[in-house]
């Protein structure tokens, strides 16, 4: 007879959190134990800062709170829609109503190092509640809780939203758009507060991070207990409500089909032009980008990043930025390209098996981004450069947007081909139309790794602008073809002799015989420290180190967020200097480090 | 010069390792020019893992592969020419349409345009894929991926067809429908290798056949050969030495 129908919540919670657990356990090998230990010591750095806050810079608790809520909401964004370990689907079949497993899985969710690392941060309102006196302790106790459930529910339901609403182009965009938006805020949005007078000053501002949910804590500490229990309790029915929300939107989640981000389609397609050769390839990827919801999304982040970036300096009357929107556009839109066969998964078995095909799907490749890329980069830049009325701006402009798009068009199939990020084959992707499967931090470095290399191939440009405008306009022109060109050639050779490997890498896993340095292998410390160096070892090297080089060199008088130009004039070169030094420091450790340590090759097991 | 004479497929010692386990050992196949060979094992056998490397698409750790007397790791290119191949669990074009996907990869083949859509018409109405006619390759039902795969792998008229698992998944309407398509090109002279667990399958389609277990051959031969007097089913659990369970056990379920 049938057993286990009356399986208690609290006993289907635990299940769930032991499942969860177990699969941690089993996929902490390798990489994505590196990962993890080095998420969970950047996330720990981070919660002590925020306890810090706490105790140094009280006014700006709420503030830091907003970006830890800000992290629970974009997080998942950037990632694809957020590592779902315990996807709903797997419990579909189970005989108990959407909202109990719905309340389980918020269990599982919780038993990670996310929600763990968050706890710690959040203690930073007892922390602040100690102003208060005792009470104040207790309700920033009862507040860390609320605040920590509301964070990770507003992140499930905005993973459910995605998933379940985001089957169309626009919805796709519109989701790139805010991401790209969000980007630019993260990087720029001190422009606009500096604008509005400062985050300390303007009472505005102390208003909204106190309403956002991540505010409630310190509002409730800093009212009358009457109102303070009262905020509490609304926390609470918030909770009730964004769960019976995720409740509803899971039960639909399982029961409706999503394939792997496919828009709505009318009509019949167009017929495939009669042709042959690298245009065939060239009108097969078009439509590829045209009709996969990862593609549309990535770009819409890009472009949106490119013209939002701009419009924030904008706020400190700063017109610099204008005329460069379409070359920020093109980088940004290499690096969202970076994965294209690792995107297309194992389908590359066709390419290999068809005599000569893989000259025609390189090069194809490359024509279908130049479409798709060119016309919105030029007409950004030239749109830009007139409106921004910076004649000075016109060479820049002419010679770094061949020699970018060139420069893109070639390192994108050269990394797909040499770096490929392994995902899920398209048509075994989840219910989330907007992941692709493959390890997010892998994917990110290998945009890192654009970010760096598309504007390198621009520097014999800039360098030819520096002495002669318009032979800067020529070098651009030349470098950009010569890049597209050889880079490519590099690209398809590469396939033709290692396609099958790349067929398999993405079959099989890496192959354990395989010599090159990978992370992984490392001691737990220099692990850390490669990833960090990676992820942060371009802000002292670029924006605070070649930039204001540049910047210094040619007079411009803007100062920005150059520290150096902030410092008197005799520390300004030693401080680029450092920084340059320091950049370049931090990616000789990463990978000087990892090839170091590996060279008599490990024995590694699958 | 390949003749008919050469074998349709020779493989010489093919091996694979993946980590500590050798998933292929030591495998020696013939599969004669003009034959209907049906490739068995259970799961896990490794016949996956041998076609893949007898193709091209896996590089075998040891061993060669020949087809029609083409080594396939030498003279890759004109070795490809001659198959046409349907690998198992493998990735389409998935953002095209069937139609696309037959268009895209004729064009590409550098058959003719209107040779390219005569065929691709053809195709996809013996396969029945016609009426899909905007929907993406994503899309597609598992029997309907493994008829777009077939289509892929017929339409520029190979001389060897390296089928994995043809008609798992597919409806019996379907499946008549291939059998029909493969018995008339292996009558007309063309050579085909089929894997699957289906013994009945196998017998009833395949002249010849080879029986793989643990990554090495156990048997291999014409069917009458192999099979001797029992079924090919009989014949085969007495080869992989396997014993058949499901007696024991699940007092609850038959109480």
């Amino acid at each position: 007879m049938a057993h286990g129908l009356t399986l208690g919540p609290a006993a289907l919670a635990q299940h769930m959190i032991r499942m969860r657990l177990a699969l941690m356990r089993n996929s902490l090998r390798g990489d994505s134990a590196t990962n993890l230990y080095t998420g969970v010591s950047a996330g720990l750095i981070l919660a002590f800062a925020t306890i810090a806050v706490a105790v140094l810079w009280p006014a700006y608790l709420p503030l830091t709170l907003a970006v830890w809520l800000c992290g629970w909401i974009f997080g998942p964004i950037f990632i694809g829609g957020g590592n779902e370990a315990l996807r709903p689907e797997y419990f579909s079949m189970l005989p108990a109503t959407p909202g109990r497993i719905a309340a389980a899985l918020l269990a599982g969710a919780f038993a990670g190092p996310a929600p763990a690392v968050n706890l710690i941060a959040l203690m930073s309102l007892p922390v602040y509640g100690w102003r208060f006196g005792p009470a104040g302790v207790l309700i920033g106790l009862a507040a860390a809780v609320t605040t920590l459930i509301t964070m990770v529910m507003i992140s499930r339901v905005i993973v459910a939203l995605i998933g379940l609403f985001v089957r169309s182009r626009a919805t796709a965009a519109a989701v790139g758009i805010v991401t790209g938006t969000a980007i630019a805020l993260c990087s720029n949005g001190w422009a606009p507060a500096v604008a509005l007078g400062g985050a300390d000053t303007a009472a505005w501002s102390q208003i909204l991070v106190r309403v956002l949910p991540s505010g409630w804590g310190v509002a409730a500490i800093e009212a009358p207990w009457p109102l303070a229990l009262a905020i509490l309790v609304a926390g609470v029915g918030v909770i009730a409500l964004l769960l019976a929300a995720w409740a509803a939107l899971l039960s639909r989640r399982v029961v409706s089909a999503a394939r792997g981000g496919v828009p709505p389609r009318r009509g019949t397609p167009r017929p495939f032009p009669s042709t042959g050769g690298a245009r065939i390839a060239a009108a097969k990827e078009l439509r590829a980008w045209w009709r996969d919801l990862v593609r549309i999304q990535l770009l819409a982040t890009a472009f949106s990043y490119a013209v939002v970036t701009p419009l924030l300096l904008l706020a400190l009357d700063v017109w610099v930025m204008v005329p460069f929107a379409g070359l920020i556009a093109t980088v940004m839109a290499a690096a969202s390209s970076a994965n294209l066969y690792g995107a297309d998964g194992t389908a590359l078995w066709l390419t290999l098996m068809t005599p000569g095909a893989e000259r025609a799907d390189v090069r194809g490749r490359q024509r279908a981004w130049l479409l798709i890329v060119g016309p919105a980069a030029v007409i950004l830049s030239l749109a830009g450069t007139l409106i921004s009325g910076l004649t000075w701006a016109w060479p820049w402009v002419l010679g770094l947007l061949p020699a970018l798009l060139g420069g893109g068009a070639g390192v994108i199939v050269l990394l797909a081909v040499t770096s490929l990020v392994p995902g899920t084959d398209p048509h075994k992707r989840g219910g989330n139309p907007l992941s692709t499967g493959a390890d997010e931090t892998a994917e990110t470095s290998l945009a890192w790794l654009v970010l760096i290399a598309v504007p390198a191939t621009a520097l014999p440009a800039a360098g030819a602008i520096l002495l002669h405008p318009w032979a800067g306009i020529a070098t651009g022109v030349l470098t950009g073809a010569l890049c597209a060109w050889g880079l490519g050639r590099i690209a398809y050779r590469r396939l033709e002799n290692h396609g099958i490997d790349l067929l398999n890498l993405m079959k099989h896993g890496p192959s354990p015989q395989a010599d090159k340095p990978t992370t992984a292998d490392l001691p737990i410390q220099h692990r850390i420290g490669v990833t960090i160096s990676y992820v942060i070892a371009w802000l002292p090297l670029f924006p605070q180190g070649l930039v204001p080089l540049v910047m210094k060199t040619f007079g411009i008088g803007d100062r920005s967020w150059f520290l150096a130009l902030h410092l008197p004039p005799i520390w300004q070169w030693p401080t680029i200097i450092f920084m340059i030094a320091l950049g370049l420091l931090m990616y000789g450790y990463a990978i000087l480090i990892p090839m170091r340590l590996n060279s008599p090759s490990p024995t590694t097991t699958r | 010069m390949p003749t008919h004479q050469e074998p349709a497929l020779r493989t010489i010692g093919l091996r694979k390792a993946f980590g500590d386990h050798v998933a292929v050992d030591d495998i020696d196949l013939t599969v004669p020019a003009g034959s209907f060979y049906g490739l068995v094992g259970p799961n896990g056998a490794g016949k996956t893992t041998t076609l893949a490397m007898a193709v091209g698409l896996l590089r075998p750790d040891a061993g060669s592969a020949e087809i029609f007397g083409v080594d396939v790791w030498r003279d890759t290119v004109r070795a490809k020419g001659l198959i046409g191949v349907l690998p198992d669990g493998n990735a389409m074009p998935e953002r095209l349409t069937g139609r696309e996907v037959l268009t895209y990869l004729g064009l590409l083949r550098g058959l003719p345009p209107a040779v390219v859509a005569e065929r691709t018409e053809e195709l996809l109405q013996i396969l029945e894929l016609d009426a899909a006619e905007r929907t993406l390759v994503i899309e597609y039902s598992t029997g309907m991926r493994k008829k777009i795969g077939l289509a892929v792998a017929l339409l520029h008229a190979p001389r060897l067809l390296v089928l994995d698992e043809p008609f798992e998944a597919v409806d019996p309407v379907s499946a008549a429908t291939i059998k029909t398509i493969l018995r008339r090109f292996a009558d007309s002279g063309g050579s085909v290798i089929i894997s699957s667990h289906v013994m009945a399958l196998v017998e009833q389609l395949c002249d010849h056949v080879g029986v793989i277990s643990d990554g090495r051959v156990v048997a291999a031969g014409p069917l009458d050969d192999v099979r001797g007097a029992v079924t090919l089913e009989d014949a085969f659990v007495e080869l992989v030495g396997a014993r058949t369970g499901g007696t024991e056990g699940l007092a609850w379920l038959t109480a």
